[in-house]
């Protein structure tokens, strides 16, 4: 290829030949971008759909626990200077917690009022804006970082493509965590419980479940996830109060793109989101990256409404 | 509800209205010379550039402090209305239209570029003075008659960046990621028109949304283009995120950016990803000690941009005028047109027929190790 170049003095075809070779060595990383960015929004998708499953209505304030988890994080291993490690045990922890609380503050009464999911969407919309009011109060809105200290990360080269050690864990969380779930909703009793809450609430009431119970435990796990996806995207990029909205919105777009409530479409949706977003502005301009996603999640609205997990039949 | 509470309901409503309009109607028609005179700024607190609103509010605040211990304006005192314009046109033009028909205030200032041209057609309609400590957006020269700004054109400083990155550093294929905001694109155009002018090559140009925090993709597109320079113009968010991706990519070449980056946050939480990193930024004037130390002593004053004196200078200005004219607003624009060598702390102003300030003079600030360093 070296002599092409040579003997061909003409600046267009020198051109064309660069074009072609860049052509060839943007894709693994383009790939690992996707992979990395659909690992992303897996673990939002995959509590909201979880939470979706059980309760049958849109929880805005599902990505504000990710916020939690990450200020967590923030605040013992920053301000209280608390091991590391142990801090993100503790934020998972009362990230899970705070959308526990949640449940049985406000949605099982809620609940309990027969208010329809309308009503709690909104109530859920309130909740978001108010915890990251307050997160905002306490720790100031601006941009801060997770990593343990200002030094780059321990990068790695897969194929030609550069991935850094948080975005490996990201990667490496998703699968834990995918499989995880898979055990639990298909191995324990806790699990089955759940599927027939999603199956039909008022049917597993009546065969004995206490379904209050167990939409609480659902909130629990489902915000615990969110909050391990704040930490991780803290770690790997920064946290800001205003952080959960973005993630919310592309976990949601996975989410109808998936198939609502079904997990496992949640995470295919989330990869096919990654792709097309990052595949998308391979050959236009990088501004077009946002409305690639959205121009996708009208497409599935309009032909594939129940995503591609669901079937179409109601 | 029987028809006896529905009478009393609305009779009760009807007094409300009645109340309320009397009140609001009866307040602006009577001021009384003790009544304080109302500033609006909106500027962004929460989200993008946040740090940098911040710190422009403490030198606003030290401003009013000063003129008001001083005795205020003609015995009034100046009160300041802060709103948060997310550095988007959206909010700011919610946060003007607030400032504007409720609070009432006699001049608001923009600190986005964003910002000072969604308010701009609100402050023209309702004739309040607008003016900007930091928008550089060429369209702001254009804005309208009530439209001032203490700060040069982006016209100048997209020049002077491509003749700094062309001529003095001898970089001819530039590539440019920037934030699809008013400020970035504004300052792009700019840019690229210099650039081919004068010999240099764009190579690529990569956007991303202003809440992007996922730049990857694009960096890798700019750097298979393999340019000798990246013009990133990204607010201090984006900024630090894009950088650090950069460094992660193995982006080796130079990187220059914009007056946005005068944000001590940025090399503070880039770290090594920063270092190297430079941009231009409207030169300032050595600032008085006694206004350094009182930014230093103030919660969110220590991390200083060079807007934050740029806008104490303007409420020091406004101060003046007013105390000659009083609270007319044509008699403070006419004023302001006529502003002639003014000097400030961190600039001598003298306003043109735009409103736009008649010097333009640059500087090159480099981030190394943790700092922001003038060159």
């Amino acid at each position: 290829m070296a002599i092409f170049v040579l003997v061909n003095t003409n600046h267009y075809d020198i051109k064309k030949y660069y074009l072609l070779q860049n052509s060839m060595n943007i894709i693994p990383q383009l790939i690992l971008n996707s992979i990395i960015a659909g690992a992303l929004y897996s673990l939002i998708a995959l509590g909201f759909n979880l939470i979706y499953g059980a309760t049958k209505f849109f929880n805005l304030a599902h990505g504000v626990m990710a916020v939690v988890g990450a200020y967590t994080v923030f605040y013992f291993t920053k301000i209280l200077s608390v091991d590391f490690y142990f801090s993100i045990v503790l934020a998972i922890l009362l990230a899970g917690l705070v959308g526990y609380g949640l449940d049985k503050l406000i949605y099982l009464p809620l609940r309990r009022r027969k208010s329809s999911n309308m009503v709690l969407l909104v109530a859920s919309l309130g909740v978001f804006t108010a915890i990251q009011a307050i997160i905002a109060m306490i720790f100031t809105s601006q941009f801060q970082t997770l990593s343990k200290n200002n030094t780059v990360q321990k990068t790695f080269e897969i194929a030609g493509g550069i991935i850094t050690q948080t975005q490996l864990i990201i990667i490496l969380s998703v699968i834990l965590i995918t499989v995880g779930l898979f055990i639990l909703l298909y191995k324990t009793k806790l699990g089955k419980a759940v599927r027939a809450i999603s199956d039909d609430e008022n049917v597993a009431k009546i065969v004995g479940i206490n379904t209050n119970k167990i939409i609480g435990y659902v909130f629990f796990i489902g915000s615990a996830i969110a909050g391990l996806a704040g930490i991780l995207v803290g770690l790997d990029i920064g946290i800001q109060p205003t952080m959960g909205l973005g993630l919310l919105l592309k976990g949601v777009v996975a989410a109808v793109v998936g198939g609502m409530g079904n997990l496992y479409g949640g995470v295919l949706g989330s990869f096919l989101l990654g792709f097309v977003e990052n595949f998308g502005i391979w050959k236009i301009s990088g501004e077009w990256k946002d409305a690639i996603a959205f121009v996708l999640l009208i497409a599935f609205l309009i032909f594939r409404p129940k995503g591609i997990m669901n079937s179409t039949r109601d | 509800m029987n028809k006896t509470t529905k009478w009393i309901v609305g009779i009760v409503v009807v007094v409300i209205i009645v109340f309320v309009g009397y009140y609001v109607s009866k307040g602006p028609s009577q001021p009384t010379s003790t009544e304080p005179i109302k500033i609006g700024v909106v500027a962004p607190f929460t989200g993008d550039a946040g740090a940098l609103g911040e710190n422009v509010k403490v030198a606003i605040e030290i401003a009013r402090d000063e003129i008001n211990q001083a005795g205020g304006v003609n015995g009034r005192d100046i009160q300041v209305i802060f709103e948060d314009g997310k550095c988007n046109g959206k909010d700011a033009a919610n946060a003007a239209t607030k400032l504007i028909n409720i609070d009432k205030v006699l001049v608001v200032m923009g600190m986005c570029s964003a910002e000072t041209l969604a308010i701009a057609p609100l402050a023209e309609q309702a004739k309040v003075l607008l003016i900007s400590p930091s928008s550089t957006n060429a369209k702001v020269t254009t804005a309208g008659d009530y439209v001032f700004r203490f700060i040069p054109s982006d016209s100048f400083q997209g020049k002077f960046a491509a003749d700094y990155l062309i001529n003095t550093l001898g970089k001819k294929k530039i590539a440019i990621l920037y934030s699809l905001n008013d400020w970035a694109t504004g300052i792009k155009d700019v840019f690229k028109q210099r650039t081919e002018e004068i010999g240099g090559t764009i190579v690529g140009e990569e956007g991303y949304q202003q809440e992007s925090r996922d730049l990857r993709s694009q960096i890798i597109k700019l750097k298979e283009l393999n340019p000798d320079a990246i013009y990133f113009l990204g607010y201090t968010e984006a900024t630090i995120v894009g950088l650090k991706q950069m460094q992660e990519l193995g982006v080796t070449t130079t990187i220059f950016g914009g007056d946005a980056w005068d944000d001590p946050t940025i090399p503070q939480k880039a770290g090594a990803a920063a270092n190297g990193a430079r941009y231009s930024i409207a030169a300032n004037q050595q600032l008085p000690q006694s206004f350094l130390d009182e930014m230093k002593k103030r919660p969110g004053g220590e991390a200083m941009n060079s807007y934050s004196p740029r806008a104490y200078d303007i409420l020091k200005v406004l101060a003046g005028i007013i105390s000659e004219t009083g609270d007319n607003t044509d008699k403070i624009k006419n004023a302001l047109y006529k502003l002639k060598d003014y000097q400030g702390i961190a600039d001598k102003y003298s306003l043109d027929a735009n409103g736009d300030i008649e010097t333009a003079n640059f500087t090159i600030k480099e981030m190394q190790d943790g700092v922001i360093v003038e060159l």
